[in-house]
């Protein structure tokens, strides 16, 4: 079997900040609805829409959503190399960082080294309203308070398709097969995912595009996830060192 | 030998010594963690077969096409098929467990008090329903039941007059529609998104003003005065007066329609300003089509004609039933409450007690969607006639009501299998094609049996008319005459834009959306410019209270340049329901 590089496209000029994914990744990987106390801090959202903007002022003001999850570092993946208790797991044949919940200590160092801040604690028991417990996703094991989550591509899924594509006598997940739940849940298409090995999939083809970039690329920690956008403001803020260090930059200027 | 007690220590300190070489403690924290993971307050994931269902959402008129993946018989996931689906269509099968459905019915006392109130009516006096989402199988039972009623009127929101073709269009001008946002059937208009130059004439930049290739930035309520300017009635300059804008722009709007069409021009409601400006730009039976319907049973044309709420006379509603069971519309209560009589009876059919359950001294609780048997009204991007059940997915809960079934029942009209009837009155007249989801399948309906037609709708098919219906000439109509504009009150400087949101129950899920990232405005939650912001005295995140003529409301404030000065931005407001308000620091 020839290792995957399973990677996604994310097209933020498409993208219109429905939450879709978002929903879709809470049920898929049985993420509880947030307490009374919880806020942007301490919300559980595995893949989370950001609401960026050009820094104008109104009417000059444009905005633009940018689905933020987990980047899936090939490189120097810093989370895993924090990890006092090995619970961030690198599979060699998909290439998806994983995170294993039951040896997490929850001492945060992952988060805390995450640049994408793409990692989120588990701050409370988890808990369903009375009955909708009926409704969790049983390829996913709820996780308990004091650990550190994070998007893994709907690691269920992939193992569902290889369970799949073993019945039908082959190692080979056909592409398609295997589709994390934001992506299937997008209306709007904006995004895509796929194998970065593979030159024929979309993924492969959208990371070639001119206008596609990725984020904090120059830190070297090759993320397989691939923006894109034909809007220059966008891709300032992306190559920005911090939020809003580009619109103080053009102010010095 | 004889052991002392320094031996005894020795032996008990290099034991314990030992011990932290040895696997022993580390296993002992890992059986912890797997221990902490299972323990009894974590919920574990029911298991058994897996299997997909097929059924049409009905959360809102687009009635998109849904698999659902089910353990034994109970649905864990939704998707769309061919599409994706909104938020609150992902989450329906969470519905069902809602904390805030109603738990106890007045089912038997509502019926005593109903049949005594209509039996004691004066003759001027009206009994009336409510239909909050027209356009239904369900709507056509309450005008039969009306009809067969001394005194009976059946009110609804009124429906958009036309359907229109996205796919048709090369140019889209949107006023303050949220056309990428929840206006159509989002599978539709996505499929559709890149044949189209997209203008979004808006106050505040929506989310469709984010992604349209052109958003002018209009005065609130200026909209019509745009639809005027274009269609000849209102000069370019007059126009640009009020909405704002730059009078080169507002003057070259008429031509690049005309230049790059076919055009298409909406709005929320597709007014009748709106219709006629789409005539006047030939955009009839191009991409603007009369709104078509599927077809009824010949002997339910007899039926009560749909009344709007202000042709009712003042005081003169006697017993008032209000179907909120299905998300729609929903009138200001003062609206309502003026046209009841003295000694009215309000019953409410619903399946949360958020919305006029608070005001009816009879709550009737219904099944909903995903429980509930009901078919999807015609979406507004639908150009042919279609016919789609939401197919139950899970059984209702002892004690709910059907509320066609109610009225009917009250009313002397046969409606137990009246979806059905339907089902056999498309089927007769052989038109069309019955898509069925689970493969994929299109099919003249001519060649299904009427058994099979059924089966089939019911396991999430999809019935849809071939043949365009004949257009009326396009002739010029005189152009209708300007809506009134609420006066603005000095005491609230803050003009309302109310953003889209869906009525009625939602998924606690939704705190991803709502509360963990803000990415979408809550109940709870207000939009102000930051001049704005300054002036009211308040900062992101502060707690403040909105204020309008209708009402006051405690809130949470965003500050956002993206909104304009002058405007409050606000969601699910509906019982407010106000033109202008204030914000006040708590």
């Amino acid at each position: 079997m020839n290792a995957k590089r399973y990677g996604m496209s994310i097209d933020i000029d498409r993208c219109n900040g429905c939450g879709a994914c978002m929903v879709a990744c809470a049920v898929e990987n049985n993420i509880p609805p947030a307490h009374a106390g919880i806020d942007e801090r301490k919300g559980l959202t595995w893949i989370r829409v950001y609401k960026v903007d050009n820094g104008e002022d109104y009417p000059g003001r444009r905005s633009a959503f940018v689905p933020m999850l987990c980047q899936h570092c090939g490189e120097h993946t810093p989370c895993a190399g924090v990890c006092p208790q090995q619970a961030v797991d690198i599979d060699p044949r998909t290439g998806i960082v994983g995170q294993m919940p039951e040896r997490c200590l929850g001492c945060r160092y992952c988060m805390a080294a995450c640049p994408y801040h793409a990692r989120y604690f588990n701050w409370f028991d988890p808990a369903w309203p009375a009955g909708m417990e009926q409704t969790l996703n049983p390829d996913v094991a709820p996780r308990m308070r004091g650990v550190v989550e994070k998007c893994n591509f709907c690691h269920g899924r992939w193992h569902a398709a290889k369970e799949r594509a073993a019945a039908a006598g082959t190692d080979e997940i056909r592409p398609g097969d295997y589709v994390p739940a934001c992506v299937e849940a997008c209306p709007t298409g904006a995004l895509r995912f796929g194998d970065l090995n593979d030159p024929a999939s979309d993924v492969s083809q959208d990371a070639k595009r001119p206008e596609s970039f990725r984020l904090l690329e120059k830190i070297g920690t090759d993320p397989k996830i691939y923006y894109r956008s034909r809007k220059d403001w966008v891709h300032e803020i992306a190559n920005a060192p911090r939020p809003g260090a580009a619109r103080k930059e053009a102010d010095h200027a | 030998m004889t052991i002392t007690r320094r031996d005894l220590i020795q032996f008990v300190g290099g034991s314990a010594l030992g011990t932290l070489f040895t696997p022993a403690p580390w296993r002992l924290i890992t059986d912890t963690a797997l221990w902490s993971e299972n323990w009894p307050g974590i919920p574990r994931p029911a298991r058994g077969e897996i299997r997909a269902k097929f059924t049409n959402c009905s959360l809102c008129n687009a009635g998109c096409a849904v698999r659902a993946r089910c353990v034994g018989d109970r649905p864990v996931s939704l998707a769309g098929v061919g599409g994706g689906l909104c938020p609150f269509g992902l989450t329906a099968h969470h519905l069902p467990f809602h904390p805030a459905r109603p738990k106890q019915s007045d089912g038997k006392d509502a019926i005593a008090a109903v049949t005594a109130a209509i039996a004691g009516r004066r003759p001027s006096e009206h009994v009336v329903v409510l239909d909050s989402r027209p356009g239904r199988t369900a709507s056509w039972t309450y005008r039969r039941a009306m009809a067969a009623l001394p005194g009976g009127l059946y009110v609804s929101p009124p429906e958009p007059p036309v359907a229109i073709d996205l796919r048709s269009a090369r140019t889209v001008l949107s006023l303050s529609a949220p056309l990428l946002d929840g206006w159509g059937t989002p599978a539709k208009v996505f499929a559709a998104r890149d044949g189209f130059r997209l203008i979004q004439a808006e106050a505040v930049e929506s989310r469709t003003a984010a992604l349209a290739d052109v958003w002018l930035p209009i005065r609130p309520g200026t909209e019509e005065a745009l639809a005027m300017s274009i269609a000849g009635e209102l000069s370019a300059a007059e126009a640009a007066r009020i909405t704002g804008l730059a009078e080169h722009l507002v003057a070259s709007l008429p031509q690049e329609l005309q230049k790059n069409g076919p055009a298409l021009v909406i709005d929320a409601g597709m007014s009748p300003g709106v219709v006629e400006l789409n005539r006047r730009l030939g955009a009839w039976g191009r991409t603007v089509f009369p709104r078509p319907e599927a077809p009824v049973p010949e002997s339910w044309r007899k039926a009560a004609p749909p009344t709007e709420l202000a042709a009712v006379s003042d005081g003169s509603v006697r017993v008032l039933w209000i179907d909120e069971s299905a998300p729609g519309q929903y009138f200001p209560w003062e609206a309502i409450e003026r046209k009841l009589a003295a000694n009215a009876l309000v019953a409410v059919f619903t399946s949360w007690m958020g919305g006029y359950a608070r005001r009816a001294p009879f709550v009737l609780p219904t099944a909903v969607y995903p429980e509930r048997l009901d078919d999807v009204p015609m979406a507004i991007d639908s150009a042919a006639a279609t016919f789609r059940i939401a197919a139950p997915l899970v059984s209702p809960p002892p004690g709910v009501i059907n509320p066609e079934e109610f009225i009917a029942a009250l009313a002397g009209v046969a409606a137990s299998d009246a979806l059905r009837q339907r089902a056999a009155a498309i089927h007769k007249r052989g038109r069309g094609t019955l898509l069925t989801y689970a493969d994929g399948k299109s099919v003249p309906v001519r060649d299904v049996k009427s058994e099979d037609f059924w089966k089939a709708l019911n396991a999430g098919g999809r019935w849809e008319d071939d043949v365009a219906q004949a257009l009326e000439p396009a002739a010029r109509r005189p152009f209708p005459a300007p809506s009134p504009q609420a006066a603005k009150i000095d005491d609230y400087p803050l003009t309302i834009i109310t953003e889209s949101r869906l009525a009625g129950l939602a998924s606690p899920s939704l705190s991803q959306i709502y509360q963990e990232s803000n990415v979408r405005l809550a109940a709870n939650r207000v939009a102000l410019h930051p001049a704005d912001a300054s002036s009211c005295g308040v900062v992101d995140g502060a707690h403040a209270v909105l204020e309008s003529q209708r009402g006051k409301r405690e809130v949470t404030v965003t500050v956002d340049a993206s909104v304009r000065p002058g405007v409050v931005l606000v969601a699910g407001l509906a019982e407010i329901g106000a033109a202008s308000a204030k914000v006040v620091r708590l």
